[in-house]
């Protein structure tokens, strides 16, 4: 057969063809892509300064519906404004998968969402990788200065301050007032005092748990550290984010302290696996004598709808520190902050946003209204939000300790602390040999290239 | 003798003698009319595919810096590669991933064949067990993951009531890693074994009954039966199921992400998670990219490997 | 099939019965677990010993799923997403798997192994990349931003699962259709399509699974609640502090339910859709 074998190949070739056209096609697009996705990130937005509509990317913070609380600050700040719309994007409420969107989201050029809620953590990675807008070059010296000691360090990176805080939290002790009462026990201000507390009510009223706390290996565990380990005295790297600093006595012994309350008998061995819900779950169903959480505690533990608690049994207090040093012990910062999108067009509108959110109006609908804690210092401090809550009564007293944030490699730092102490409290290390590992991957995440790599 | 054909075993269409014109002239349209019926589907899935694929192998390749002006990319360096390699959890990672892939494939297969050749005897109600097999496979992964990690929990969880019950104590299963990963393969397992069962039952259905009558008239046992008898002819649909199944398990993400964080430690890090971690926690996007085309590589390798199976797959009308 | 008379008490205690009894505990077991769950109360989650049988049975969980989050959005996203892409792969991929079972084309058996060295492909790395398409094209925040990978997807497997049944269907099939002088796209849309059904529907099936429990894509690229699908939707629920289990499981058994009862509907035909090959007597 003659032409058989020519002509069958003709029908290929062009499907050859087709296949180099569209992968051409396909590649067109990917360069154009990445060229058209920077720029449009400077000065002063299109439009008029003073009108126009922005996105705000916010995890459900409290509430739902009419009195959800993103949407009370939008109404609010919309009557303050009416020429600003503020359009409401829910994000995620897991801060890992809330950052991986956003990453995504504005690595790939988008300018929405113009104003962001992100996590205190988040400033130096972002600074790093230019996905937030330095507020430092467009906001004054003075109002940084209104928000209490500390948050705005913990959002500077490189001498630019990438986030403005929103609202703030921390590490709070609860315990079962009643239980203490009932045996005549003051509240601990030391842990040696917690744990042998824990041990006597564990006894004699047999319930079943002394003490629940975060023990699981992940971000919340650096947390907790952070609050064992300033207590002694530690430190996790140097001033300057060059050297780590986690083989120290003092973190050996903060480590051998948590995991003795594992051994004492005082903390379930679970607490290896327990995030916040756990912990909150145990002490909320009248499991445990005292609970180390953050500040909406005290509201879930004393709700009918989510614990078995009332008002009567549910007490809080700062956290104890170590025999020896000056109470009160320090707490953890959580809390979270306002970012711009550098790709923002509104990027006026987004400041006149993020400027209403820290005046006393805004602070105040967060303390009073849903008991979260404002950055705003004057707020803190003042006595209507201090009488509106047990917790926010609580926090002038507290000594706060952030976490290691001031490098953009922080993600992997605090793996190499979460893991290691995870493996400590497991006992399948000595508190020495974990923080001996745990030294070596953070020396190399402050040092790598990549982010921290694998 | 009955001769019985099986999914794979089919020769394809050929041209028949055609009422006129000559055998090859048909064949060309015929196969001219099948290029352009697969076409659509073929363009649309490479049209998405591609792109990204390309892009992503493009990515392990370069220094990565996600910025706000997109992805800068410098260089060509087999660095992430290196770093791949040399780095402890990645090793870790690859091993987890094959040993679970192959334990979690062999249990899902028994068990899978044991459920099948019992839903095949069942008379009455085999449409509702089949709908109540399946409602686990259509469960959302990470709702999944959610109720196990219910039941797992160490201290109001349902399984370790149970071992406190009957005197085994107090496990903490999700924070101890052999516990962890076992706890984890009977998640998945408990998901996923309804996909085999559906697809064995399928191939036991419509094994003729002739071969069993024949196989008791020699008076084979039950179980000589099946190993001689029936698993031969069964040997496709198994194929089938297990080429997918070992498809799927190497991309193993939701479980571990939401049972265990990829902990305890780094205990049930897949190489998913790790690719997924690398990407979005630490920004390394290189790293990651990296990480999912070794691991697109080494499952096309252990395909290409296993070529025979899929030979018999895809029949012999090709030759 | 086997059929064995059974006598006296091998009629109820026998080892089919008792596997299915077994069979009907290991997947019955978790899932009586889920939806008990979902009916207890959130103070009741924590408790230990838990309760095996909710105390006080309520409700609260299933409303709350419908009312304080937007359940009712997410079920509607699910459904428009999942019905078109499942219309779209079944489409092209009968299409393709009667080219690729039936016609002879050259180099059949490297386009089946590519499109499934394409399934293989680690998703997440496939995730920025696809994202940067999709907002070059403006589509991100769509129901095509969705559809369109979902159905690429799911076309390999689908493709192949067409492909095996039709290769079963008697190859006298085209025959009868040139004897009548139909051509051959009627042939294949009034002579194979209806034999195919069985097989359409378990490829059906099985995509429409897949596509209704899809979380990575659905979160990346469908970020505004308006488009959100039920998996980002229901992890979703709660707040920053608290993870309401309960409501969770919930909104999972509602979920499932469409899934069931298409299961139920159509279980004949999910078992002859994967049966293919023809007895030769």
């Amino acid at each position: 057969m003659r032409t058989v074998t020519s002509r069958r190949s003709i029908w290929p070739r062009s499907r050859r063809g087709l296949c180099i056209a569209a992968v051409a096609a396909t590649g067109a697009i990917a360069l154009a892509a990445c060229g058209s996705s920077g720029g449009g990130s400077t000065g002063s937005s299109g439009g008029s300064a003073t009108s126009g509509t922005i996105v705000w990317s916010a995890s459900p913070i409290a509430g739902s519906g009419a009195t959800d609380t993103r949407t009370v600050l939008i109404k609010a700040f919309e009557k303050a404004y009416p020429k600003i719309k503020v359009t409401l994007v829910s994000a995620s409420t897991n801060t890992d998968t809330n950052r991986a969107t956003l990453a995504t989201t504005i690595s790939g050029g988008s300018s929405t969402p113009d104003v962001f809620m992100g996590d205190v953590i988040w400033p130096a990675q972002f600074g790093a990788h230019q996905l937030a807008l330095p507020l430092s070059k467009y906001l004054p010296a003075s109002y940084f200065g209104k928000f209490a000691p500390g948050l705005i360090q913990g959002a500077t990176y490189k001498g630019q301050v990438y986030g403005s805080p929103l609202f703030e939290d921390q590490g709070f002790l609860y315990y079962r007032k009643d239980l203490l009462a009932k045996y005549h026990l003051a509240v601990p201000k030391t842990w040696e005092q917690l744990e042998s507390e824990a041990k006597q009510i564990q006894s004699k009223a047999g319930i079943k748990y002394g003490f629940v706390w975060e023990g699981d290996s992940y971000e919340g565990l650096t947390c907790d550290f952070m609050e064992y380990l300033t207590d002694a005295g530690g430190t996790v790297t140097n001033s300057s984010f060059t050297k780590a600093t986690l083989d120290s006595p003092a973190a050996v012994r903060a480590a051998t302290f948590m995991r003795s309350l594992i051994t004492s008998g005082v903390t379930p061995n679970a607490v290896t696996t327990f995030q916040e819900p756990q912990a909150m779950n145990v002490f909320a169903a009248g499991q445990s004598v005292f609970l180390r959480n953050w500040d909406y505690g005290y509201s879930y533990a004393t709700t009918p709808a989510t614990s078995k608690l009332t008002t009567s049994q549910v007490g809080v207090a700062p956290l104890p520190t170590f025999q020896g040093e000056s109470y009160p012990g320090y707490s953890n910062i959580g809390g979270w902050n306002l970012y711009i999108n550098p790709h923002s067009k509104h990027i006026n509108l987004d400041l006149t946003f993020i400027k209403w959110l820290a005046s006393t109006q805004a602070q105040d609908i967060l303390a009073e209204k849903y008991s979260e804690i404002p950055t705003v210092e004057s707020v803190r401090t003042s006595s209507a939000v201090i009488s509106s809550n047990p917790v926010l009564a609580i926090v002038p007293k507290t000594r706060l300790v952030p976490r290691p944030a001031g490098t953009p490699n922080y993600p992997a730092l605090s793996t190499a602390i979460y893991t290691n102490v995870n493996a400590i409290l497991a006992g399948s290390v000595s508190p020495s040999a974990g923080l001996a590992a745990a030294q070596n991957q953070a020396a190399s995440a402050l040092t790598s290239t990549s982010g921290g790599g694998l | 003798m009955t001769t019985i054909s099986s999914a794979a075993g089919q020769p394809a269409v050929t041209a028949a003698a055609p009422p006129a014109g000559r055998p090859d002239v048909n064949r060309r349209k015929l196969a001219r009319m099948g290029w352009i019926f697969a076409a659509p589907a073929l363009i649309f899935v490479a049209g998405v595919t591609i792109f990204p694929i390309l892009y992503s192998v493009v990515m392990s390749l370069r220094n990565v810096n996600a910025t706000g002006n997109g992805f800068v990319m410098t260089g060509v360096t087999g660095a992430n590669y290196s770093a791949l390699i040399h780095a402890a959890v990645w090793r870790y990672a690859l091993g987890f991933t094959i040993v679970y892939t192959i334990i979690t494939v062999v249990v899902e297969l028994v068990l899978g064949t044991a459920i099948a050749l019992v839903l095949e005897r069942l008379t009455a109600g085999r449409g509702w067990m089949m709908a109540l097999l399946l409602i686990p496979w259509s469960m959302i992964t990470v709702i999944n993951a959610e109720l196990w990690g219910y039941i797992y929990e160490g201290t109001y969880g349902a399984l370790q009531a149970i071992f406190q019950a009957i005197g085994l104590g107090h496990p903490n299963i999700l924070g101890t890693s052999t516990p962890a990963i076992i706890g984890m393969m009977v998640a998945d397992i408990w998901k996923t074994t309804p996909f085999v069962a559906i697809i064995v039952l399928a191939g036991l259905v419509m094994l003729p009954g002739d071969i069993y009558e024949a196989a008791e008239i020699d008076g084979a046992s039950g179980w000589y039966t099946f190993w001689h008898v029936t698993l031969p002819l069964l040997r496709p649909t198994l194929a089938l199921a297990v080429m997918f199944r070992v498809l799927q398990a190497f991309g193993l993400f939701d479980l571990p992400y939401v049972l265990t964080g990829g902990g305890p430690g780094t205990a049930t890090t897949s190489l998913a998670v790790l690719g997924y971690d690398a990407m979005f926690k630490n920004l390394d996007f290189g790293g990651g990219a990296a990480v999912a085309t070794s691991t697109a590589l080494l499952v096309l390798l252990g395909c290409l490997l296993s070529l025979r199976t899929f030979r018999v797959q895809v029949g012999k009308e090709n030759t | 099939m086997r059929n064995r008379k059974r006598t006296g008490w091998h009629r109820v205690i026998n080892g089919v019965n008792i596997s299915t009894f077994l069979v009907v505990l290991f997947i019955g077991l978790p899932l009586y677990w889920l939806i008990a769950s979902s009916f207890k109360t959130p103070a009741n989650i924590g408790v230990d010993p838990p309760q095996y049988f909710p105390d006080p049975l309520s409700i609260a969980n299933y409303k709350s799923a419908f009312v304080q989050y937007d359940f009712g959005v997410y079920f509607r996203n699910s459904l428009i997403i999942t019905l078109i892409s499942t219309a779209l792969v079944l489409g092209l991929g009968t299409l393709a798997g009667y080219a690729l079972g039936r016609l002879p084309m050259r180099g059949k058996f490297t386009l089946l192994v590519a499109l499934l060295m394409i399934s293989v492909f680690p998703e997440i790395a496939l995730i920025a990349p696809l994202y940067l398409l999709l907002h070059h094209l403006g589509w991100l925040n769509s129901y095509q931003a969705l559809i369109i990978p979902y159905t690429a997807f799911n076309l390999p497997f689908a493709i192949w699962i067409l492909r095996n049944y039709m290769l079963g269907i008697p190859k006298e099939m085209e025959e009868t259709g040139r004897i009548d002088g139909a051509s051959p796209l009627r042939t294949v849309w009034s002579i194979i399509l209806p034999q195919a059904l069985p097989g359409i529907f378990t490829a059906g099936i099985f995509c429409f699974t897949a596509c209704w429990t899809e979380f990575l894509m659905a979160l990346t690229f469908n970020i505004s609640n308006n488009y959100r699908t039920i998996p980002v939707g229901v992890s979703q629920f709660g707040t920053i502090d608290v993870t309401p289990y309960a409501t969770i499981f919930a909104a999972s058994v509602v979920a499932t339910v469409p899934i069931g009862i298409l299961v139920f509907i159509f279980r004949k035909f999910v078992i002859s859709g994967l049966t293919s090959g023809a007895v030769k007597g």
